[in-house]
């Protein structure tokens, strides 16, 4: 992939952010996962620049998904006709590989041929993306088990990688070359040493993620080894510390649920989207009162048979890109990563037995 | 910008027609052109309260009009109730696969309904009566809770029961003092003779319960799970496999049914709940 070099990242922000609405990482404290834990939300690119933008070392807390798919919308208006807002070009600076592989999941369900959702197009379009290379994974990242890397190979504009002089930019797609060529005296040909160095970052942190989660490399492919444990009551067993909090729906990248509702406003009754959950106990509930998932349990179950079996089968991905995000949003106690080795240990146990 | 999915159609009461106690029949129409296949659904909203899903209970050749017959079960159906001739509704779809009828073509065609399941059924069943030569029979049992509770009583006690190669029989859970037929559930009304098995396809829609021991009762009978078709009902909100509501396991029941073979879904826990 064609390089190039930058010294410091403002100006390069800066000119991005002349060109289009521009969001960059946060750090708003520590994570709820203790020392070492980092906090990234996104905010609007300030241009007078008092606080230097943060390089973040992974994925923020929130998902991309609300950039494309925000929490609420206007999806459709009585009487017609209906104007949707006009969307504008906007960049993200500081998304991860597991990011970038959401919007993969996230664009199987939205652009689906004869379905394509208009509003996630739309978005998806004006949508320019600045990636980056992780460095010191958080405690809660697990992407290395989920075919994942610290960083990034594809569907990125451009991916930064930050090396002791500078920082190192890869160009990903016709846009990203544009950009480039655009804006060609910003930029410079980074230098062996550096690339090198970048080389040697990358694969030091992909060693360090691989030794956090050595636990969680199974012989099985978890989706058969989810579905071998289908009616395992571990499910049950986990679901006990659930409070509802839907939080792991909210803050996962790749969740899509959504709920459509009837409103009144002043002068026309409008359609509504918004994002719905299914730990939800009324989720799956018909009019009739009848609901094939009241235990909290079995939508536990739903929820990861969905995320690593239903959505393979159906579009050869699997749908948890192990972002962590759900294990440190959790207000109770239910951590994926534990669910997943409970079941192959039960898994394995049962291939003994047999 | 693409088409908006979620755009309904607007569209009119133009007449409505109380069938039972609880269940209306809502001639509407739509201000576009809208076909269906008999068994697809569509998403029926009324503007400002909310939108659910209901399968026409029309011939799909009736492409004027439609008609939606509807049982007030929850909140949008209860305020659906309350509605006059002239109000406006908007809908979406159609929505999901229909009954594979060319695949009934020349075998006799079971169809078992309970309460507000004859809706769908006879949508179907007029498409079948259309062109009744094409089927060996069409044999029909339908059970209602009480003799009130039957609906399109006109047709269903009359013009139906005369079809040449149709055999209608039907069954209440409860009789009053003019019912003269038999009393119990529809499975009380199965034979195994009513069809001959091998050269049949079964269709079942009506109440959770009821759809499944009829399933059990036709399996009894030798029917094999790819011949016995379910019209699934679950929470389906947007029609197009997105939202995840009405999800069971890997299938989305309003974009791969709702229209299902037994055969399809019975490895899934809880399908009848």
């Amino acid at each position: 992939m064609e390089t190039v070099f930058i010294s410091d990242l403002k100006p390069f922000l800066d000119t991005v952010a002349g060109q289009m609405d521009l969001y960059v990482p946060k750090k708003t404290g520590q994570g709820s996962r203790g020392a070492g834990s980092q906090h990234y939300v996104f905010v609007k690119y300030d241009q007078s620049g008092q606080a230097p933008v943060e390089f973040n070392n992974i994925r923020a807390c929130m998902p991309v998904k609300e950039f494309l798919f925000p929490l609420r919308e206007l999806a459709a208006v009585f009487p017609e006709p209906f104007e949707p807002e006009e969307i504008k070009p906007f960049a993200l600076f500081g998304l991860k590989d597991c990011d970038l592989r959401s919007l993969e999941c996230l664009d199987q369900v939205f652009l689906e041929k004869d379905f394509e959702d208009p509003f996630y197009i739309a978005r998806r379009e004006k949508m320019f993306i600045i990636s980056s290379d992780c460095f010191k994974p958080g405690e809660s990242c697990f992407c290395s088990v989920l075919d994942g890397k610290p960083y990034p190979d594809r569907g990125f504009d451009l991916n930064i990688a930050q090396v002791t002089d500078g920082y190192i930019i890869e160009i990903g797609s016709q846009k990203g070359k544009e950009f480039i060529d655009r804006n060609c005296e910003l930029f410079t040909e980074p230098g062996d040493d550096a690339l090198a160095q970048r080389d040697r970052i990358r694969a030091d942190t992909a060693e360090q993620l691989e030794k956090n989660n050595v636990e969680l490399k199974f012989d099985t492919p978890i989706r058969d080894m989810m579905t071998e444990t289908y009616e395992s009551d571990v499910y049950d067993i986990e679901a006990k510390t659930c409070v509802e909090c839907q939080a792991c729906t909210r803050v996962c990248p790749t969740c899509h649920c959504f709920y459509l509702y009837d409103t009144k406003q002043q002068d026309y009754f409008a359609k509504m989207k918004m994002w719905d959950s299914c730990m939800r106990l009324a989720y799956a509930q018909v009019a009739g009162g009848a609901n094939p998932r009241k235990i909290l349990g079995d939508r536990l179950r739903h929820r990861l048979m969905h995320k690593f079996v239903y959505f393979l089968d159906r579009y050869g991905l699997q749908m948890c890109i192990g972002c962590g995000r759900c294990v440190d949003a959790e207000a109770g106690d239910i951590d994926i990563r534990a669910v997943l080795k409970k079941l192959n240990e039960e898994f394995k146990n049962t291939k003994v037995a047999r | 910008m693409k088409p908006n999915l979620y755009q309904p159609i607007n569209s009119k009461i133009v007449d409505i027609v109380d069938e039972s106690p609880t269940i209306k029949s809502y001639i509407v129409v739509p201000e576009k052109e809208f076909k269906f296949e008999t068994g697809q659904f569509v998403e029926l909203t009324l503007p400002g309260e909310g939108e659910a899903p209901f399968t026409p209970s029309s011939s799909p050749t009736d492409t004027e009009k439609m008609e939606i017959t509807i049982m007030k079960a929850g909140r949008v159906t209860g305020l659906l109730h309350q509605c006059k001739k002239g109000q406006k509704l908007g809908i979406r779809g159609p929505y999901g696969n229909g009954y594979p009828i060319e695949d009934f073509v020349g075998k006799e065609v079971y169809i078992v309904g309970g309460g507000v399941g004859l809706a769908p059924i006879r949508s179907l069943f007029l498409t079948l009566v259309n062109r009744i030569k094409d089927f060996k029979s069409v044999v029909c049992r339908y059970g209602a809770r009480t003799p009130e509770d039957f609906i399109f009583k006109k047709t269903l006690f009359g013009s139906w029961q005369k079809i040449t190669g149709v055999d209608m029989r039907l069954t209440v859970d409860e009789a009053n003092g003019q019912w003269k037929g038999n009393v119990g559930v529809v499975t009380t009304i199965l034979e195994p003779d009513d069809v001959e098995v091998k050269n049949a396809v079964a269709v079942v829609c009506g109440p959770p319960i009821m759809m499944k021991f009829t399933t059990l009762k036709l399996l009894e009978f030798g029917f094999a799970g790819k011949d016995i078709y379910l019209s699934m009902e679950k929470n389906m909100s947007c029609g197009f496999g997105k939202c995840g509501h009405c999800m069971i396991g890997k299938f989305y029941v309003c974009k791969d049914g709702p229209v299902f073979t037994y055969d399809q879904i019975k490895g899934y826990p809880k399908i009848w709940d």
